[in-house]
């Protein structure tokens, strides 16, 4: 798959975001050239050799501030991301094998979900349990499950109709075989669709929690706690929200792209695409091939 | 020849034009609303849009500037600070000075036709002292009884206190139609009083406007016709909203100053006793050890505050008062100076290793001034965890919290304010039931000179001086009272800790 998505620029081009991002996220405390939690006498300063990217109001380095963040924002929308995927996932696939009652009830379930503002009920239960981002992003994380719910159960759903997996019930194949044989490779892509999505929407609500102030405890800097305190001193700096507001803005569309790219590099019509890009003629655009190429 | 223009791009045109000239319109009209067809409307955002109208129950000092649009007070206070008639016209001590008399004005009533009364102002400080959720019983612990006898109101002292006049003021005694107050839940949101305006329409937590009401006791002083009170949206779109005309008045964030004046608005700082704080508890560790407090008292830099959050507009202060007012105590000033050597040494006496001693500071927002705090306290090798909690009120006033931020907005009685911040019940003391020694016989001087004793001023700065012997508070900054307005609304008094509307004109009248 990876060397599918890599096989497009588009896919070549997200990924390295991404790379750079996650690179951030790892090292971005160690990069930092100051401290940056430490205040100074120099505040709301410009851009300059000693703060490329200026000063806060409290006389702190952006720049720092910034790669220190990185790996907050970072883990909250990954945090978000991967359990949605837990908490939809697997009981999207199980929900076709356990019977009714369960299937009816893992679906009003879902509806329910769906039906909650994530935001908003992220912001009331850091009211309830403290102020953290853990508790924030897991709770995100279960009201935005509904998706992988639903990806995962209706890539499941096909295949538990298709007459080769019955041929293997009938023949006595037990439910788990069946689901690591057959459903898991059907519902892989979809469900890495969702991912890429998922993180991407991770980013801009993690962001949007850390600009209201919540899920962090301050003076820990994260991109959307930064692009909020700048947007009190636009009369200073106008152009201080641009270096949060366009790390979020690549990063969402990073995990955007990416999952338009796996969708479209997943499945036979996907290695068609592939194999086409790969043996097309410089000046000629050629017809999908149905079959070889890259796997 | 004519240029021509195909038909659907024409009828866009139209549109478009259309359009434009509403939008103008619109906007035309809001910025020109203030005094359209000689009506003067003040449109006013404010950061504190009362959360209550009831006066009894709001705690807030900020908010009492918002609810005195609609009740008046038994006195007030002038440019000087000093009690004057409001309600009262006047009042009057007995010899032993424990019962004063107030006189009320005649041929008042409430907006809802109650008449103002000595009655009507029993009744308010009874609610005061008396209702189950006053935020004001624990200013009223001088006065026994109160009786009244047509339009005098018989106030009875438990001591000599020569500070009610100061003390029964907007902050403390807003008075409430007797009638409203009998259901005092539909008063919080239906507010009924005897002040300059009338409640019109009151949308909680949003909006509130308020016309002029002719039966106020000054109204002929009273030019606007109609104030429209909206909670302002953030603080860095204030100024947007001046300067399309959406309010013509506002209260802003010090940071937004400079772009208000660039948008040719009126900036202005109102007096006041603002006064900011780090509260201790010595009860908590480390703060049982007076040379760890110490050490915080030498380790705050109080002009790094004014520089970074008032942008200058405020004052460095360590007193609760702000300078050349009559209760600032000179000889206090400036007793720990900022030096952070000493703060350290302190802490090694103490027997803290730099970086041992760590506290939680609890407050109830994300504020730039704990950070600050964090920073400097950090400096000197005390390690400081920011916690925000929502439910801050709860642990704070029951003097739980080891450290906390404190601001007051200051009272009219400069006594009142001592004994809310130094005394062993103060609500602001965290260390309570602790207070400096021979604070209390500092504060009962202060009770037994009258306002008017050329040794007035005198005992009340020995008073000040006491208190601030106390280790439960460090004093920071003075925040402004930074506001800004269009330059159709006239000045307003320069009444400190209040805004009045007293011969304020819109456009001109």
């Amino acid at each position: 798959m990876l060397r599918r998505v890599l096989s497009l620029p588009s896919g070549r081009l997200a990924i390295g975001v991404l790379v750079l991002v996650a690179a951030l996220a790892v090292l971005g405390p160690v990069l930092a050239p100051q401290d940056p939690l430490a205040t100074s006498g120099t505040t709301l300063a410009g851009v300059s050799g000693s703060h490329w990217l200026g000063t806060d109001n409290l006389g702190r380095d952006v720049l720092s501030r910034l790669l220190a963040g990185s790996r907050v924002s970072v883990l909250g929308s990954v945090e978000v991301a991967l359990v949605a995927l837990v908490v939809g996932a697997v009981p999207g696939i199980l929900s076709v094998y356990l019977g009714r009652t369960i299937e009816w009830l893992s679906l009003r379930l879902a509806d329910t979900l769906v039906a909650l503002p994530f935001l908003l009920f992220a912001v009331a239960v850091t009211a309830l349990l403290g102020n953290g981002l853990t508790q924030a992003m897991v709770v995100t994380g279960v009201l935005v499950s509904p998706l992988f719910y639903r990806v995962s159960r209706a890539a499941t759903l096909t295949v538990a109709r298709s007459a080769y997996v019955e041929s293997a019930v009938v023949a006595g194949a037990s439910i788990g075989w069946v689901v690591r044989r057959h459903v898991w490779v059907k519902v892989l892509p979809p469900v890495a669709v969702a991912l890429a999505q998922t993180v991407g929407t991770g980013f801009v609500i993690v962001s949007s929690l850390t600009f209201l102030g919540i899920g962090v405890q301050p003076p820990a800097p994260t991109w959307g706690g930064l692009l909020a305190s700048d947007l009190g001193f636009l009369a200073y700096q106008p152009w201080a929200p641009l270096a949060p507001a366009l790390l979020i803005m690549a990063t969402v569309w990073a995990c955007n792209v990416l999952a338009d790219v796996v969708r479209d590099v997943s499945g036979e019509a996907g290695r068609a695409l592939v194999a086409a890009r790969g043996s097309r003629p410089p000046t000629h655009p050629s017809t999908p091939r149905t079959s070889g190429g890259v796997s | 020849m004519m240029p021509t223009t195909h038909p659907r791009r024409r009828a866009a045109l139209a549109a478009l034009a259309g359009t434009a000239s509403l939008t103008l319109a619109a906007c035309a009209g809001t910025a020109s609303s203030a005094s359209d067809g000689g009506h003067a409307t003040l449109s006013w955002a404010t950061s504190y849009f009362p959360t209550h109208w009831d006066p009894v129950v709001g705690g807030s000092g900020a908010q009492f500037r918002e609810l005195a649009l609609v009740y008046a007070s038994l006195t007030r206070t002038d440019e000087h600070g000093n009690a004057v008639p409001d309600l009262a016209k006047s009042w009057d001590y007995d010899a032993a000075g424990t019962q004063v008399t107030f006189h009320l004005r005649p041929h008042l009533t409430f907006s809802d036709g109650t008449p103002v009364d000595g009655a009507a102002v029993k009744a308010a400080i009874d609610r005061a002292k008396t209702q189950k959720d006053s935020a004001l019983f624990g200013d009223l612990t001088s006065i026994t009884s109160v009786t009244a006898h047509g339009l005098d109101v018989v106030v009875r002292l438990g001591q000599v206190d020569y500070q009610i006049p100061q003390l029964l003021g907007e902050r403390v005694l807003q008075v409430a139609s007797p009638k409203a107050a009998a259901d005092p839940a539909k008063l919080d949101q239906n507010p009924v009083g005897a002040g300059p305006f009338v409640v019109s329409r009151l949308v909680p937590g949003t909006k509130v406007t308020l016309t002029r009401n002719p039966h106020y006791w000054d109204a002929k002083d009273i030019h606007i016709d109609t104030v429209e009170l909206t909670s302002a949206p953030d603080a860095a779109t204030v100024v947007s909203g001046l300067q399309t005309g959406a309010y013509n008045f506002a209260d802003i964030d010090p940071s937004q100053a400079s772009a208000a004046k660039k948008a040719g608005l009126d900036v202005f700082v109102q007096p006041g006793f603002n006064a900011e704080n780090i509260s201790i508890n010595i009860h908590k560790k480390p703060f049982d050890n007076p040379k760890v407090v110490d050490a915080v008292r030498y380790a705050v830099n109080r002009q790094e505050f004014v520089d970074k959050l008032t942008f200058g507009y405020g004052e460095v202060t360590d007193e609760p008062f702000p300078k050349g007012y009559v209760a600032y105590d000179p000889q206090s000033e400036n007793r720990y100076p900022y030096d952070p050597a000493k703060a350290e040494q302190l802490l090694a006496e103490a027997g803290y290793r730099p970086g041992a001693v760590k506290v939680d500071l609890v407050i109830p927002a994300a504020s730039p001034e704990a950070e600050i705090v964090q920073s400097q306290l950090g400096a000197v090798g005390i390690g400081v965890t920011i916690t925000v909690d929502k439910n801050w009120a709860t642990p704070f006033f029951a003097k739980d919290l080891a450290l906390s931020l404190y601001g007051t907005t200051g009272r009219d009685s400069a006594v009142q304010t001592l004994t809310a911040h130094f005394g062993p019940n103060g609500p602001l003391n965290l260390s309570s039931p602790y207070e400096p020694a021979g604070f209390e016989a500092a504060v009962a001087k202060v009770r037994r000179t009258p306002l008017g004793s050329p040794d007035y001023a005198k005992v009340l700065q020995a008073a000040t001086r006491t208190g601030l012997q106390s280790r439960a508070l460090v004093f920071t900054y003075s925040d402004p009272n930074l506001y800004a307005k269009s330059k159709d609304v006239s000045a307003l008094p320069t009444n400190p800790g209040h805004l009045d509307l007293t011969g304020v004109t819109v456009g001109g009248r």
